[in-house]
């Protein structure tokens, strides 16, 4: 029951966000979210980019009820994964925000077999533009974003990510790369406080 | 032709309206290959071969295949062996009279299984069924799983194969009318299935194919590949040449009467893909690296014709030093050591075949079947009706035991005695992480001239 209510609650919320995002680029985070966003910029001492379009069911309240994970690496990197888990088999719909302050070079992750490193993301398979960002979309990626189509950029000396996973209800890369655009167009940056 | 999506959208109704399901759209989606005229001759004596005809892909060498396929296998109900030779005769030979022997007409490939040697010809096939004098043991071997099979595996004990092969769906399907109508057949599968297309650039038949039936994973194929995976397999110097995979040609066989001479092995497979792991998981260069050798490391991203000739084989030796340096090897590394010529060899024919050269004939094709287009036992054979990527595997060797080289050391086990040790179906061996097969059976194909019901005139 409670994944129905929320679940119409979302989907209210989301009208609301993707007409504004399909009418004109949005310019500040949603005020639901913000404070999320705003923490972690603050914590990285970066720009973050916050999305104001998630896919449906998903939102993108840090603490919320889909927030998954919410990490911060020594190094200021940060990975925020937004996921809903379909127990009932209706999918998961899994989204993953990172943000590399400081380095815009990609990073390593260990190499699926042997004792060796690849690419954290590889096979680029494009470049999409929107928002007066311009991002390559990579479509095999380890870690988190195994199995998810990713979109990276640079900004200002950092390196920028966001990803979704290709599964039911979303089971196609054509699918994740318009969903992955519709993002692309929401995202609004959140600039540190000082002090 | 060109495909506009109204016209696609009409095909696709007019398809399921027809009853032909997403198969009837190969032909919307493919123009026939341009093959060079073939003269009319005198059929060859064996049934496996068919001039399929080359072209040129990233300046390699490759072989054009048949746009279309069919597999059909067969139980018996027989009382009169000999009525029922002549009559299966005699619609094979109106086939052969109607469609001559080329992918624009029809190639017509007849094989037995053990079932129908032991049940309809018991006495006979002792004394005619060919002897691998390498392996020691009967050319048709009992079918078998593999280590990187899955339990579920069906062995399968069909006594009669069909397979055919045309650029042409409808001769295809004329073929397959005729015989199945004959009273003594049982009809137990119907496979269907696509290759090839994509060569004269633009988006190739497997990856429209892939696409139109919404399949996981069909966005990601390449535009131009010839198979799902997005590697050409056809490259001319990949494949057996000429009869190298006849019984007798590099004598391995005891042919003891004769009777089976110019005849050949037939390995059938149904292999379900997943391609989305291989795509969303196998960046490129470890696709070449699973697909091909750990060592090829240098290959320009997105190539999809890659030399496949007798300078680019492995030996065992090679194959070993790479899996202990990497922790893996490769899908093509790995057979090279038994599928390839270890020394210069002269055939029965006084053919020379270098060193190097490749001794299976394959015919594979990729299908939409779920895992058939039908099925006699739809339970056993775990029939669904959604599409779903996969391989119909066909391969023609001189015996058995040579197909089983092969595909054990697809799995690692080398016939030396040489284990490359890892879990069966590890990301490390080879394509086996995204492969499983559902289905198998050992056939053997006689020469033409006894292809219906072998032995039982004697």
């Amino acid at each position: 029951m409670r994944v129905t209510a929320v679940a119409g609650l979302v989907a209210v919320v989301l009208g609301v966000l993707a007409q504004g995002a399909g009418a004109a680029p949005a310019t500040s985070c949603p005020s639901a979210w913000a404070h999320g966003w705003q923490r972690l910029a603050d914590k990285v001492a970066a720009p973050v980019y916050c999305p104001t379009w998630m896919p449906n069911p998903l939102d993108a309240h840090i603490g919320g009820q889909y927030q998954d994970i919410y990490s911060i690496g020594k190094d200021r990197s940060y990975l925020v994964s937004f996921l809903e888990h379909g127990d009932l088999g209706s999918g998961d719909v899994h989204v993953n925000f990172r943000g590399y302050p400081g380095r815009t070079k990609i990073p390593q992750c260990p190499a699926p077999v042997g004792h060796t490193t690849v690419p954290c993301f590889a096979d680029p398979a494009g470049r999409m533009s929107a928002n007066g960002i311009h991002a390559t979309v990579y479509q095999v990626n380890q870690g988190a974003d195994q199995w998810h189509i990713l979109l990276a950029w640079h900004y200002h000396g950092s390196l920028y990510t966001v990803s979704q996973h290709v599964i039911n209800p979303y089971d196609s890369a054509t699918r994740i790369r318009q969903n992955l655009a519709h993002l692309l167009k929401s995202l609004v940056l959140v600039q540190p406080q000082q002090g | 032709m060109r495909l506009t999506r109204r016209r696609f959208l009409g095909g696709a109704a007019a398809a399921a309206a027809a009853g032909g399901g997403i198969y009837e759209l190969v032909d919307h989606f493919a123009s026939t290959p341009k093959r060079p005229a073939v003269e009319p001759a005198g059929m060859p004596p064996e049934q496996h071969l068919i001039d399929l005809g080359t072209t040129t892909s990233e300046g390699v060498e490759v072989v054009v295949p048949p746009l279309h396929h069919a597999v059909v296998t067969a139980k018996l109900d027989v009382t009169e062996i000999r009525t029922a030779q002549t009559q299966l005769e005699d619609v094979l030979r109106r086939i052969d009279s109607a469609y001559e022997l080329s992918p624009a007409g029809l190639g017509v490939t007849v094989g037995w299984g053990i079932p129908y040697f032991e049940k309809v010809v018991p006495a006979q096939a002792r004394a005619h069924l060919p002897y691998d004098r390498r392996a020691q043991k009967p050319v048709l071997l009992p079918t078998r799983r593999f280590p990187s099979d899955p339990s579920g595996t069906i062995l399968e004990d069909n006594d009669v194969v069909f397979l055919l092969r045309s650029d042409r769906i409808e001769h295809i399907e004329d073929a397959r009318t005729k015989i199945a109508a004959l009273p003594f057949l049982s009809v137990t599968s119907i496979r269907r299935g696509f290759a090839g297309g994509g060569f004269d650039g633009g988006h190739s038949l497997p990856k429209k194919m892939a696409v139109a039936a919404g399949v996981p994973g069909a966005d990601l194929i390449p535009d131009g590949a010839e198979l799902f995976l997005g590697f050409t397999s056809t490259q001319k110097a990949g494949l057996g040449p000429g009869t190298i995979a006849n019984h007798e040609t590099l004598g391995y066989v005891d042919l003891r009467t004769g009777y089976f001479r110019h005849g050949t092995h037939m390995h059938v497979s149904h292999l379900n893909e997943d391609l989305e792991a291989w795509y969303l998981n196998f960046d490129f260069d470890e696709r070449v690296l699973t697909a091909f050798r750990p060592a090829m490391t240098n290959v320009r991203q997105n190539t999809q014709t890659i030399p496949q000739g007798p300078a680019q084989v492995s030996s065992e030796s090679e194959l070993v030093r790479q899996f202990h340096t990497t922790g893996r090897f490769g899908h093509s590394a790995s057979i090279q050591p038994t599928s390839r010529l270890p020394r210069d060899m002269i055939g029965v024919d006084g053919t020379h075949y270098p060193k190097g050269t490749a001794i299976p004939q394959r015919a594979d094709f990729n299908t939409l079947d779920n895992p058939f287009a039908f099925s006699a036992d739809p339970t056993r054979d775990r029939m669904r009706n959604e599409p779903s990527a996969g391989l119909h595997f066909v391969v023609f060797n001189p015996t058995g035991d040579d197909f089983e080289r092969n595909r054990l050391a697809m799995d690692g086990v080398l016939p030396g005695g040489t284990t490359l040790t890892l879990p069966p179906r590890n990301r490390a061996q080879g394509f086996n992480s995204i492969l499983t097969t559902t289905h198998r059976q050992n056939f053997l194909v006689p020469p033409r001239r006894h292809r219906s019901f072998p032995l039982a005139e004697l």
